[in-house]
C-alpha cells in the first residue's frame, strides 16, 4: 500500500498525523510533511494508513491499495 | 415546513441571528443537513447558506470561485476595517500566512502548556472552594483569552473583559452597533501594535505583524498590520470558550463519559475532536461568489453572498455515522470546526492543546460534577456560537 499527500490541499489541520502518528508525520507548522511523494506504508500499518486518511477533512490524502 | 416546528421558515426564510436559530441550533442544523442543501435568507441584501459536508469542503476549497476578499459576515457593516488574513484571498493572505503560521504550529504552541495549565489552575482555585462557579464566566470566558493574551500578544490581562466586551458585540450586538465595536478593538491594539513598531522586540509575534508583509510589491499599509492583531485576537478570545463549556456540559450531564476521561486521559485528544465537532464556535463563514456557479441544484451568481455552514456539514451522515450522537470514542472524528481551505483556524493546534489541558486539570481537581439544580445553560449564536452560563455545582472534597 502507498499514499499521497496532494500539498495543494493539504492546509494543517493535522487530522493525519494525530489519529495515526505511525504513518504520518508534521512539519514545524503542522502540515503534513511528505511533500507530496509517494509513500510506501510500513506492513501491518494498513488500517491505521486509511483511518488518518479518512479523519482528513480537506480529503488530501490518496491511498493506492496492493 | 420548517415553520411549524421553529417558528420561522429556516429554508427559504433563514436568519442566522434570529434568537430561534440559538434555541433550536442542532435540529435546524440537522434539518438543513436532511433537507436542504441550500436555505436561502431575505435579510438586508440576502444570501443563501450552503449545509452538507461535501459542497461545505468543495466551495472552501475553490476560493477562487468563493472569494474572503468582501467579508465572512453576512450584510456586513459599513465602516469596519477588513479583518486580515481572514478576509482576504491569495496571493495576500498566503503572504501573511507564510510569516504567521509558524508561531501557531503544534510544535511552537507546545512552549505554552505550563502556563496555560498554570493559569487553569488559578481560575480553578478561584471557586473550588465555594463549591460552585459559572463555568462560563469564572472559567471558559477568561481562559482563552489569556493563554492567547500572555503567550502570544502579550497584552495585559486587566484588559481582556474591555476587548472580549467590544468583539462579542461586534458579532452578536444589533448591526447598528456593530462597526463601532469592532473600531474599539482595532483602535486599542493599533496602539498596543505602534509600541511595539516604535521599540522593536526579540522577534515574535507582535514584531512580525509590526513589521509588515508584501502587498503587490510594497510593504502593507500599517491599518493591514493592525487589522492582523485584531483578527488574531477575535479568534483567540472569542471561539474557544464555546468547545469548553460544551465540553463540561456535556461531561456533567453523562456521568460515564466524565469517569472515562477522569481515568483515562489518554482518550481526550479524540473527544476533543467529537467535542469542536459538536460544540462549534464558528457556525457558519461567508464568501463572496466570483462567477456564476451552481452548487447543489442551487444557481449562483457572481456577487452572491453564501455562508459555509460548518456546523451543519459536520452533522453531515455522509461523512460522520450516527451524526447526532456525542460519542467520545469516536474513531477518527471528521469535522469542519476549524474550517475547510487555505483559511484553515490558524488556532487549531493551541486550542487542542487548552482543551486538553483545561479538561486534565478540571477532571483532576473536581472530578465530580452537575449543573447546579434547576439551572441550565444559556446560548448565543450569530455567524459564532457560544454559552453565555453555566451553572456547576461540585464536591469540595476532592482532590485540591
Amino acid at each position: 500500500m502507498k499514499y499521497r499527500v496532494d500539498p495543494q490541499l493539504c492546509v494543517g489541520h493535522g487530522r493525519c498525523w494525530t489519529v495515526a502518528n505511525t504513518v504520518y508525520d508534521a512539519d514545524d507548522e503542522g502540515f503534513n510533511n511528505s511533500k507530496g511523494e509517494l509513500i510506501t506504508v510500513e506492513a501491518g500499518l494498513e488500517d491505521t494508513a486509511r483511518r488518518g486518511a479518512r479523519s482528513c477533512p480537506e480529503g488530501a490524502i490518496e491511498i493506492f491499495e496492493g | 415546513m420548517t415553520e411549524q416546528q421553529f417558528g420561522r421558515d429556516m429554508f427559504a426564510d433563514f436568519d442566522i441571528d434570529d434568537p430561534r436559530f440559538n434555541e433550536h441550533f442542532t435540529d435546524v442544523l440537522d434539518a438543513f443537513v436532511s433537507k436542504c442543501p441550500v436555505a436561502r435568507s431575505n435579510v438586508g441584501a440576502g444570501y443563501y447558506v450552503i449545509n452538507r459536508y461535501e459542497d461545505v469542503r468543495r466551495a472552501g476549497q475553490d476560493w477562487q470561485t468563493f472569494s474572503s476578499a468582501k467579508g465572512f459576515q453576512p450584510n456586513r457593516p459599513d465602516g469596519v476595517p477588513y479583518l486580515y488574513p481572514e478576509e482576504s484571498d491569495p496571493p495576500y493572505h498566503d503572504e501573511w500566512r507564510r510569516v504567521l503560521n509558524p508561531f501557531f504550529g503544534p510544535r511552537a504552541v507546545a512552549e505554552f502548556e505550563d502556563q496555560i495549565r498554570a493559569d487553569a489552575n488559578e481560575l480553578i482555585d478561584g471557586f473550588i472552594d465555594k463549591g460552585s462557579c459559572d463555568f462560563v464566566a469564572d472559567f471558559a470566558a477568561e481562559l482563552p483569552g489569556r493563554a492567547f493574551f500572555k503567550n502570544l500578544v502579550h497584552v495585559p490581562v486587566e484588559d481582556l473583559p474591555m476587548l472580549l466586551q467590544a468583539m462579542d458585540n461586534g458579532i452578536y450586538g444589533p448591526v447598528e452597533e456593530r462597526a463601532e465595536s469592532f473600531a474599539k478593538a482595532f483602535g486599542y491594539l493599533g496602539e498596543h501594535l505602534a509600541k511595539r513598531r516604535d521599540n522593536p522586540g526579540p522577534g515574535d509575534l507582535l514584531d512580525v505583524i509590526a513589521a509588515g508583509v508584501d502587498k503587490d510589491g510594497e510593504i502593507c499599509p500599517w491599518e493591514d498590520r493592525v487589522s492582523i492583531i485584531t483578527d488574531l485576537t477575535l479568534g483567540g478570545i472569542a471561539t474557544t470558550t464555546y468547545v469548553m463549556s460544551g465540553a463540561i456540559h456535556h461531561l456533567a450531564t453523562h456521568p460515564a463519559d466524565r469517569k472515562a476521561l477522569a481515568a483515562d486521559p489518554s482518550l481526550l485528544p479524540n473527544a476533543i475532536e467529537e467535542f469542536a465537532r459538536v460544540f462549534p464556535p464558528v457556525v457558519a463563514l461567508g464568501r463572496s461568489v466570483t462567477r456564476d456557479v451552481e452548487v447543489a441544484g442551487t444557481q449562483f451568481k457572481e456577487g452572491d453572498f453564501v455562508l459555509l455552514n460548518y456546523a451543519s456539514a459536520s452533522r453531515d451522515p455522509d461523512a460522520v455515522e450516527n451524526p447526532t450522537e456525542l460519542d467520545i470514542r469516536r474513531e477518527g472524528v471528521v469535522h469542519t470546526a476549524f474550517g475547510v481551505g487555505v483559511h484553515r483556524c490558524i488556532g487549531s493546534h493551541l486550542a487542542r492543546l487548552e482543551l486538553r489541558v483545561v479538561l486534565e486539570e478540571v477532571l483532576r481537581r473536581m472530578p465530580e460534577f452537575e449543573v447546579a439544580p434547576g439551572q441550565e445553560p444559556k446560548y448565543e449564536t450569530g455567524v459564532l456560537r457560544t454559552m453565555t452560563t453555566l451553572p456547576l455545582v461540585f464536591s469540595t472534597d476532592a482532590a485540591k
